[in-house]
């Protein structure tokens, strides 16, 4: 043959795709020409190796699923609901003896709660621009975090790994404030804030969203992630750091 | 196994959340990894991995039962890439950046040691800031043909290209490159 192949042709042969794969190989080695162009595409080519991703560990989709899972439509919510009308009378009765412990309980959960966790970013209209709203928002994330910790360092180091509903209650509560700062954080312009928020919600949620009644297996599994994540440690150098740029806190 | 997976599919359908957590999990790493080759960044691999799911979440749906969820979330994510790749881009050309018309001097090739290690890293470089200067079509069909492994006629079904546009992206991104690593490629020779 005595035309020469184009770069596409080549291309395509070096990805091993394409017709007249035999064609083009002979020819490759009677055809310098060809030859030269084969070599300098395979060789441009091989020196784009596929980048080294950052891993991601066994957790990975757990995690994302609680990222996304508050921004989930709500037609999923209809489902829910559509399976609720398929259940018995005898269950509709168990259900709402069971909705009336929970109320008791929360109640009494409420009154005993440690800290009052009082969303300030909703009470606030914060602009980036505004520095005070943004103060008010720096100290309102610093306390948020000494909560946090507070119920972190309880899950790190209780005893009774039989009963954690009490440090359930607490991450309950924090989960939606630390939701709603870190979107406050992100709107003024504080992504590192907004960073550790989002890892510490991310924490809060498996918290909530274990048994209350949980294993020894799985209170470690949480323990693990806290302690794989520095979270406790970035948790306090953040909310010292937030003091430190707000002396009045 | 197959049997099961179609039963948490079919659940994810009727808007159960578990059943659709199930499938996060399962898909998560794989969306991932191709979102980094696709974009090269870490926050923006992960902004597509919360996005591809979401979507998919949505469009649930209208997926067909029988069809192969991870083959759907992997043409979801490349389009998400392709328009993340989109909005970056019209960005990038009001500012912009860097030029890989200069071609810097290299140690020959053989020379070991830290001059050969920079060099590498160099390359490299070279490589993401090519990469970069991609159409969004161009780099994703490219990662697809080159680091997934994928067939044209596959590019052509992730991308919802005909055969002809996905095998051209491919030449035009093998073209550029080629043209933006030449000097490399010289001075290695």
């Amino acid at each position: 043959m005595s035309r020469h192949y184009s770069e596409d042709d080549l291309t395509l042969y070096f990805y091993g795709e394409g017709r007249r794969r035999a064609d083009i190989e002979s020819h490759l080695e009677s055809c310098a020409q060809c030859a030269a162009l084969y070599r300098d595409i395979a060789g441009t080519l091989a020196a784009i190796g596929a980048p080294e991703g950052p891993a991601r560990g066994d957790q990975y989709g757990l995690e994302v699923f609680q990222r996304i899972r508050h921004r989930l439509p709500e037609h999923s919510r209809f489902g829910w609901f559509a399976g609720f009308s398929r259940v018995s009378g005898f269950a509709w009765g168990a259900v709402a003896a069971a909705l009336i412990l929970i109320a008791f309980v929360a109640g009494q959960r409420w009154r005993s709660a440690p800290a009052n966790v009082e969303n300030v970013a909703s009470r606030v209209s914060l602009e980036p621009s505004n520095t005070g709203a943004k103060r008010i928002l720096l100290t309102s994330v610093a306390d948020h975090l000494d909560r946090s910790e507070r119920v972190l360092t309880d899950i790190m180091n209780t005893s009774n790994p039989g009963d954690i509903s009490t440090e359930q209650g607490w991450a309950e509560d924090l989960v939606e404030t630390s939701r709603l700062y870190r979107q406050d954080a992100i709107a003024a312009g504080e992504p590192s804030v907004a960073a550790v928020l989002d890892e510490l919600e991310r924490n809060l949620l498996e918290i909530v969203h274990s048994p209350a009644r949980i294993s020894n297996d799985d209170l470690e599994q949480i323990r693990r992630r806290i302690d794989a994540a520095a979270l406790l440690f970035k948790v306090r150098v953040l909310g010292d750091e937030l003091r430190r740029r707000n002396p009045t806190s | 196994m197959a049997a099961e997976g179609a039963a948490v599919l079919a659940r994810a359908r009727q808007g159960d959340e578990d059943a659709f957590r199930a499938l996060v999990e399962q898909h998560s790493r794989s969306v991932f990894r191709l979102a980094y080759r696709m974009t090269g960044n870490e926050q923006d691999a992960e902004d597509i991995v919360q996005e591809s799911f979401l979507r998919a979440y949505k469009q649930l749906g209208r997926f067909e039962a029988r069809a192969n969820f991870g083959t759907w979330i992997y043409r979801i994510t490349a389009n998400c890439c392709v328009d993340l790749m989109r909005s970056r881009q019209s960005r990038r050309d009001q500012s912009h950046g860097e030029s890989l018309d200069a071609a810097e001097e290299l140690p020959p090739a053989g020379v070991p040691g830290p001059e050969r290690l920079a060099a590498s890293a160099e390359i490299e470089r070279r490589v993401q800031t090519a990469l970069g200067e991609l159409s969004p079509l161009e780099r994703a069909a490219f990662t697809l043909r080159h680091y997934e492994g994928r067939s044209i006629d596959e590019i052509s079904s992730v991308l919802g290209l005909g055969t002809s546009a996905a095998k051209h992206s491919v030449f035009r991104a093998v073209k550029k490159l080629r043209t933006a690593l030449a000097p490399l490629r010289r001075v290695q020779s």
